[in-house]
């Protein structure tokens, strides 16, 4: 078992990390925000983490957290234009978001590194740290859902006319949504940064945006537990399709593509559905 | 309690409210009944915050909500049951209930969970069951009932008997009267101008943005320019029906 762990211990640690981001970006979409600005949130809290320490001393346990405040800070102020975007236009403006970041990180070579990124990041953060940390978010986002907040948001994300006549106004509660969101991939990004050693722009661009919006659409939007099992399977599936050799990724894309058509409110949605029917059924 | 006075407003280009007064007193239950197009929609989305007026104001008791944002006006204790019953198909019955509770804000709660289920017995059967699932009629209940979780002051109803069987649109007017009994203000609009003028007191006539009758239900219902122009197509059917097919084989 202790072998089997440390063997996969990679496997593992990335499944936490992407968790996270998955989270980030599954709280919004539960808001009915279509915002995929969690990859430009999580380099804002990542290089803000790695700077402080690695410029100013700072220690790793105070960077994180300021980290993830950057991260909300930021998400606070996008979310002010933001809320008079509804739908494809607000993915759209979402990932000018992220490529503004992505092009400032590069750009602003004194300060980030530009494209070579930042390296010699001390590596403190371990499975031991992040396992607890996702329980942790997992448990707040969790509390959030099932609360006021949380009913709220479900409201605004099936029909936003109606929250609205029953009291909820819809652009605090899509702020909130949006903090919570920076806070969350915030927090991963600085997790990340004393994690792996080197941060670099290009890990927080449109491939981090595909792979964190399959980890939701493949696990499923309402419950908590759609995106982690979601990014356990999408970060497991590799490993498991190993014999397919270089046509590894052809079972990622026929694998999603099948969830999407099958089950279009993704596994553990799906399932959860099934199981609410069969006891309705019941007498 | 509602007071609307000499209120003015276009729709994509088109005016259609033109100077509208009405008043709702507390405790009494008012229709406002109109043919498609008469600009019911309108007052209501003006009433409600998502149309701003161009002209003339909305008072709910001494306060002016002319403009406001809906949520603010909802808080306030002015509750809209929107028209096509719009509950919220993947909560739960339970779930749906509970979303009136953000109404509140800081005043009291006056229908609590147990007082809606006493008036609605079958939200309390059917707690548990996604809200998508239930019949039309009781999608309507439970737009009302959620509604009354915000403490309204004033209930405000579009189209409650729209795409509804005529035993489940009694079985609905009747909980209204019930509601109204009880001391609820309602403002009910509907199309549905015989029923409407059947269990209110009070009604309006709204014809081309404008208010053309206004009085007792009772007498509305006797009036001959009303009867023409609102009750009159049941009897026109009639005499259509009735008439022979001549002169063809």
């Amino acid at each position: 078992m202790i072998k089997f762990l440390a063997a996969y211990r990679p496997l593992i640690d990335l499944f936490l990390l992407q968790s996270g981001y998955a989270l980030s970006q599954y709280i919004v979409l539960r808001a009915g925000v279509f915002s995929i600005a969690s990859a430009g949130l999580a380099a804002i809290g990542a290089y803000v983490a790695a700077l402080l320490t690695m410029r100013l001393g700072l220690s790793p346990i105070l960077s994180i957290p300021i980290g993830a405040v950057a991260g909300l800070a930021s998400a606070l102020l996008i979310s002010w234009p933001l809320a008079r975007l509804r739908g494809v236009y607000q993915a759209i403006a979402t990932l000018a978001f992220v490529q503004i970041v992505l092009s400032l990180n590069l750009y602003a070579e004194a300060v980030t590194g530009g494209a070579m990124g930042l390296n010699g990041i001390p590596s403190l953060v371990g499975t031991w740290t992040l396992l607890p940390v996702l329980i942790g978010v997992g448990y707040v986002v969790t509390a959030v859902n099932a609360n006021k907040l949380g009913r709220a948001f479900e409201a605004m994300r099936q029909d936003e006319a109606v929250a609205a006549s029953l009291g909820v106004s819809v652009t605090l509660n899509q702020s909130i949504a949006f903090g919570l969101s920076g806070a969350i991939a915030g927090l991963y990004g600085g997790l990340e940064a004393f994690h792996s050693y080197a941060l670099e722009p290009n890990q927080f661009g449109f491939a981090f945006v595909v792979a964190t919006l399959s980890y939701v659409v493949f696990g499923g939007r309402r419950s908590v537990l759609g995106p982690i099992i979601g990014t356990a399977v999408l970060v497991a599936l590799p490993e498991l399709a190993r014999p397919l050799a270089e046509n590894r990724t052809l079972a990622y894309g026929v694998l999603l593509m099948l969830v999407i058509n099958f089950m279009p409110r993704g596994i553990v949605d799906s399932l959860l559905e099934y199981v609410h029917r069969r006891r309705m059924a019941r007498p | 309690m509602l007071t609307i006075s000499n209120l003015s407003a276009s729709y994509s280009g088109i005016q259609a409210l033109r100077g509208v007064s009405l008043d709702v007193a507390q405790g009494e239950m008012v229709a406002l009944i109109g043919p498609n197009g008469a600009g019911k929609s309108t007052l209501l989305n003006c009433v409600s915050g998502i149309v701003a007026p161009k002209a003339g104001s909305i008072r709910l008791e001494s306060r002016d909500i002319t403009g406001q944002k809906p949520w603010l006006v909802s808080r306030s204790g002015l509750l809209q049951v929107p028209e096509g019953r719009q509950v919220l198909p993947e909560m739960t019955v339970l779930e749906n209930l509970r979303l009136g509770l953000t109404a509140l804000g800081t005043r009291p709660a006056t229908y609590p969970l147990a007082r809606v289920h006493e008036l609605f017995p079958v939200l309390a059967a059917r707690s548990a069951q996604l809200a998508g699932s239930l019949s039309g009629g009781e999608q309507q209940m439970l737009a009302i009932g959620r509604a009354l979780m915000g403490a309204p002051r004033l209930l405000l109803l579009d189209e409650p008997s729209l795409g509804l069987a005529p035993v489940l649109v009694q079985q609905v007017f009747a909980a209204l009267q019930r509601l109204n009994r009880d001391g609820m203000t309602i403002l009910l609009v509907e199309q549905n101008a015989r029923q409407a003028l059947e269990v209110t007191s009070r009604a309006y006539v709204l014809e081309q943005g404008q208010v053309m009758f206004g009085g007792r239900s009772a007498d509305l219902a006797q009036d001959p320019n009303v009867i023409a122009l609102y009750l009159g197509q049941e009897q026109k059917r009639e005499t259509f029906g009735a008439k022979p097919v001549n002169g063809e084989p």
